[in-house]
């Protein structure tokens, strides 16, 4: 019954097409990122990133093949099997960086936290695909969403991963607003977070993370505590001029100016070779892809479907803007990575699954 | 699922404002990136110029140490170690020999060194072999290229003028450790940085904060490999930008006459101890040496961790000051103390007389005399002088423990005498109270007879024994200890002088006071008295011997001859003097581990310090002694020819000048005071 010619037929090769091209880029920058330091622990990473770029793109293609009604019938256990996960981080997890947020398979290191962004995407879409669709949803529609994502959300904030944390919350608030969520209740949660987020800022942050807020608002208090990162970047960004320094010329990262350079900051690195010029052909990408996937969740025929692309969009979007917005001070510094540049492993996979996933709902989109 | 197309359609309206939202999102994200690259782009850019440059710690030189008449006791010294980078290093098989012949060393060794580092980065450079000589380096340079990977690289050296000689009252410096950083910075206050040295033991540690003066920085321009380009100055292309120069750490005068110092250790040499020259009108030290030693440079010079550890093996513990450190039965030494607390309290006087046959009984035991067959008829002035033990045990008989307590207390002994240097310890003086605390038992009378004679419990440093007879020597003023004269700058202003200190004065009666000194006298001068062989020509001193057990040994072993027990067993040679005795200057006191005798070990010491320091110090009164030598005085003569023909005291010799080890003057103040201020060495 398969057809494997008159599936690459119909095949949607936009999703993987574009994102291979970001990540080219990234990997570049990246090379230039890390070469430039000379011998050092992080010279052979570009190698290790362009691994896990192959192991990812194979298992993402793998997934662009799975119909979308499984990825449906997937959808609960893979929400379980996520949570579970987060479990075991926090009870044997390795730490990182003064967290913990790793659990190794052998000699492989896996964030839970990343599979948790998809798993949620999943849940989320089934759970709403359930309800009537005409529906609007208000507070009563929101009690069961909302606790499935409370609870992984909540296990990662105390790993201690804010960011992640904080994304995941952000990726389901964006799923349900599609979901057309009332504006009425939009308006109240947005009074209620106010008044939250003053509270939790005052009680429930760890030092570091106020910190990094009170320097956002003022990265010269503390020029080589932790507004040293926040400055640096914008030294690094603003530094590229129009027409950026040139491919292997940043002198921030290379000098170890700027830490973290090959993970969060490497928007800092490709603005600062690349200049404005550099930025706006690589923003372009990005809303390139976001264009397409907004444009796939209208044109799919399951609402189910509808959500999940929305859901992997939220994903994108969420990432790219918060990244890129803290790398060039616009908003606090939390670890984000940048989609598809920044070095890691487990976040290439997810994006990669993410692009299997919408691919697969795109082919089927033909089908009648 | 009929018509579900049409439900996603109806999403259409929230899909748009998505869009809005991320277009705007974006716009915002343009426009800070426009503000940052392009409005401000141009500072930005000077900024990242800025951050090209490395901030590089510059270290300041550590403050100097002199003696009293300014001879440099301790000196940085650039030394240079042979380098190799891994990653420069090419054709092994022609650099490696050709460098092994230049160092006059194996290869092989070479390879070695080179394979025992492979495990870390190759730009990390591996020293093969380090203080390498001018001539080494010179070649090295100037054969550079046939050498790729090879290079020099100079570190200061502390040196220290006379090695061992002062080792523990000057200190060494050593890296401090990654453990003990934190630490450190809470106790000093100071931010010690990672790969900073830090005075260990004596000045170097007490003046550390002093001496070590502030680091400055210099901003370099560096690589993209972070390497250095060339040193940046403000006039540079660079504005703003300020290079702060070191402030060089502050030099410390000390009391120590490296003279007499010196004259001590050669006499010491050879034998474990310590010996003490204390000024008796300031407290001042003159000379304080304490052997076995370590050569304070080699902590300096990177040997540290293995020399360390066979220092802290050494079951001779040559890490230790014996000089405050350490305390030990004073023994004989201490009898002045007990004669002093017996006259003045009435429990003998001069006519008091004990006959000493061999030993002395008291509740069913026997207390010997050291002399098996007795003193016969002694008093006061003869006890001390022959050292007799039964006479002072008559007096511990009758004399409570606590008045030795309170009279040993005044002349400084069983507490710190406050000396500014590292972990002094108190000795002890025990009382009845003390005791009680300690064991829960009562004070014993027989304990009281071997305190008397400066056994059992009685415990003193060398410093406080030389305390002692400074305070005999004054009559009863006990000046505070002190080895630093003054802290001074590199431009020669005097920050700190520290002015001799009295603790306290008392009184003792003229009587006790004359019979004291007469016992003194006639034992380093009289017949039969036990210092008299320790008299040297040109020296007239007050003296007592000491010789104090290390263990106790039975009825039948005391007699045995000390010379012939196990080194270990042997007893404790002590001796205390002070000198001239007509119109005494200085004190010393000489402690000589399982030296047996207290003449024969610590005689000549005390005569060798006596002497360096009288000869230097006060020439015109030597000359009287040495006109005196063979008139055979006794201690009324000499008080009354002093009466009659009074030389004045006054020290001769009291230089401003600097001068190095080798006594090259590095520093004129006649220069100076003119205005010509002078850093570098005088040619």
């Amino acid at each position: 019954m398969f057809n494997f010619r008159e599936e690459l037929k119909r095949y949607d090769y936009s999703f993987f097409g574009i994102c291979s091209a970001i990540f080219i880029i990234g990997i570049l920058n990246l090379y230039s990122a890390t070469h430039s330091q000379g011998i050092g622990p992080e010279e052979g990473l570009y190698k290790t990133q362009l691994v896990w770029f192959f192991l990812s793109w194979v298992i993402g293609i793998f997934v662009s093949f799975i119909q979308p009604k499984n990825f449906f019938r997937l959808a609960y256990p893979g929400y379980l099997i996520s949570v579970v996960l987060l479990a075991m981080v926090l009870v044997v997890g390795h730490s990182a960086l003064g967290g913990q947020r790793w659990i190794g398979f052998g000699p492989l290191k896996f964030q839970p936290s990343e599979l948790t962004k998809i798993a949620m995407v999943l849940v989320l879409a089934r759970w709403y695909s359930k309800a009537s669709p005409e529906q609007e949803i208000g507070f009563r529609e929101l009690i069961i969403p909302f606790t499935m994502t409370f609870i992984p959300a909540i296990m990662i904030i105390i790993q201690p991963d804010l960011g992640t944390g904080m994304l995941v919350m952000l990726i389901f608030f964006m799923i349900t607003f599609y979901r057309k969520l009332k504006w009425k209740t939009i308006t109240i949660i947005a009074v209620f977070a106010m008044i939250g987020a003053t509270v939790v800022y005052n009680f429930g942050l760890r030092d570091y993370q106020k910190k990094r807020i009170t320097t956002f608002i003022d990265p010269e208090f503390d020029a080589k505590g932790s507004g040293y990162n926040a400055i640096q970047s914008k030294i690094a960004i603003g530094s590229g001029q129009f027409f950026g320094k040139g491919f292997r010329r940043s002198s921030q990262g290379a000098l170890n100016y700027l830490p973290e350079n090959h993970t969060d900051f490497i928007f800092a690195i490709f603005n600062e070779e690349h200049g404005f010029v550099g930025s706006v052909f690589l923003i372009a990408l990005y809303l390139a892809l976001f264009y397409r996937l907004l444009w796939l969740a209208s044109n799919v025929n399951k609402i189910f479907d509808s959500v999940v692309v929305v859901g992997v969009l939220a994903i994108f979007f969420c990432h790219t803007m918060i990244n890129m917005g803290m790398v060039s001070g616009l908003m606090p510094i939390v670890g984000v990575p940048l989609p598809l540049m920044s070095y890691g492993g487990s976040n290439l996979l997810t994006f990669g699954i993410c692009c299997g996933v919408v691919t697969s709902i795109s082919n089927a989109r033909n089908l009648f | 699922m009929f018509g579900e197309d049409d439900l996603v359609k109806s999403h259409q309206e929230r899909a748009d404002i998505i869009l809005n939202i991320i277009v705007v999102c974006f716009a915002i994200l343009l426009a800070r990136l426009w503000y940052l690259q392009i409005y401000h782009g141009k500072m930005f850019f000077n900024y990242s110029l800025e951050n090209r440059l490395r901030k590089d710690v510059v270290r300041a030189p550590r403050g100097m140490i002199f003696s009293r008449n300014n001879v440099l006791l301790t000196h940085n010294v650039p030394r240079f170690d042979a380098i190799i980078t891994p990653q420069y290093l090419e054709g092994d098989d022609e650099t490696i020999p050709y460098l092994a012949k230049i160092l006059e060393m194996p290869a092989d060794s070479i390879i070695k060194t080179l394979k025992k580092y492979q495990g870390q980065a190759k730009y990390l450079p591996v020293v093969v072999k380090k203080n390498i000589s001018r001539r080494e380096v010179a070649i090295i340079e100037t054969e550079s290229s046939k050498l790729p990977g090879v290079s020099v690289e100079t570190f200061i050296s502390r040196e220290y003028t006379d090695k061992d000689t002062g080792a523990h009252l000057l200190g060494y410096i050593s890296e401090i450790s990654q453990e003990k950083l934190p630490r450190l910075r809470e106790r000093d206050k100071y931010d010690y940085k990672q790969g900073d040295f830090i005075g260990q033991g004596g000045i170097e540690q007490q003046y550390d904060l002093e001496i070590r003066g502030e680091d400055g920085y210099q901003f370099m321009e560096v690589d993209a490999r972070g390497r250095a380009r060339r040193h940046v100055t403000s006039d540079d292309l660079y504005s703003g930008i300020d290079n702060k120069p070191p402030i060089p750490g502050k030099n410390v005068r000390l009391t120590i006459d490296r003279d007499v110092q010196l004259a001590a250790y050669h006499a010491l040499e050879g034998k474990d101890g310590s010996a003490i020259a204390i000024d008796v009108e300031s407290g001042e030290i003159i000379a304080m040496v304490s052997l076995p030693a370590y050569d304070p440079a080699n902590f300096s010079t990177g040997l540290s961790s293995n020399y360390w550890g066979s220092l802290v093996m050494d079951d001779k513990r040559p890490l230790r000051d014996r000089s405050i450190q350490e305390h030990y039965s004073p023994g004989s030494t201490f009898k002045p103390l007990t004669a002093i607390a017996a006259l003045e309290e009435g429990i003998v006087d001069e006519n008091t007389k004990v006959v000493c046959n061999g030993g002395y009984r008291m509740g069913g035991r026997v207390f010997h005399c050291w002399k098996k067959e007795g003193h016969g008829v002694v008093d006061v002035v003869r006890a001390l002088k022959e050292s007799c033990d039964v006479y002072f045990y008559s007096i511990g008989n009758k004399i409570d423990i606590d008045v030795i307590y309170k009279y040993a207390t005044l002349f400084g002994m069983g507490q710190r005498s406050g000396i500014i240097l590292p972990r002094e310890t108190s000795g002890l003086i025990p009382n009845q109270e003390w005791k009680k605390k300690r064991t829960g038992v009562e004070w014993q009378k027989g304990e009281t007879l071997s305190c008397v004679i400066g056994q059992s419990f009685v415990n003193v440093t060398p410093l406080q024994l030389a305390m002692f007879y400074a305070t005999m020597a004054n009559e009863g003023k006990l000046w505070r200890p002190h080895v630093v004269k003054e802290v001074f700058s590199n431009s020669g202003q005097v920050l700190k002088r520290v002015e001799p200190e009295l603790i306290h004065q008392f009184k003792i009666s003229r009587k006790t006071m004359d019979l004291v000194h007469e016992a003194l006298f006639n034992t380093a001068n009289a017949q039969g008295g036990t210092a008299g062989a320790s008299k040297g020509v040109g020296i007239q001193m007050s003296a007592k011997t000491g010789t104090a057990q290390v263990i106790s040994f039975s009825a039948d072993k005391i007699f045995n001859k000390c010379e012939n027990q196990e080194y270990k067993y042997r007893n404790n040679g002590l001796f205390a003097a002070y000198a001239p005795a007509g119109n005494p200057k200085i004190a010393v006191s000489v402690v000589v581990e399982h030296g047996c005798h207290g003449a024969s070990a610590g005689g000549p010491v005390a005569k060798a310090m006596i002497s360096a320091y009288m000869n230097k110090y006060y020439p015109s009164y030597q000359k009287k002694i040495m006109a005196q030598e063979n008139s055979k005085m006794t201690w009324q003569q000499i008080v009354e020819d002093n009466r009659l023909n009074p030389v004045p005291m006054i020290q001769e010799t009291d230089t401003k000048d600097y001068y190095d080890e080798t006594g090259k003057l590095i520093r004129s103040f006649t220069l100076e005071k003119a205005g010509q201020v002078q850093t570098g060495p005088l040619e």
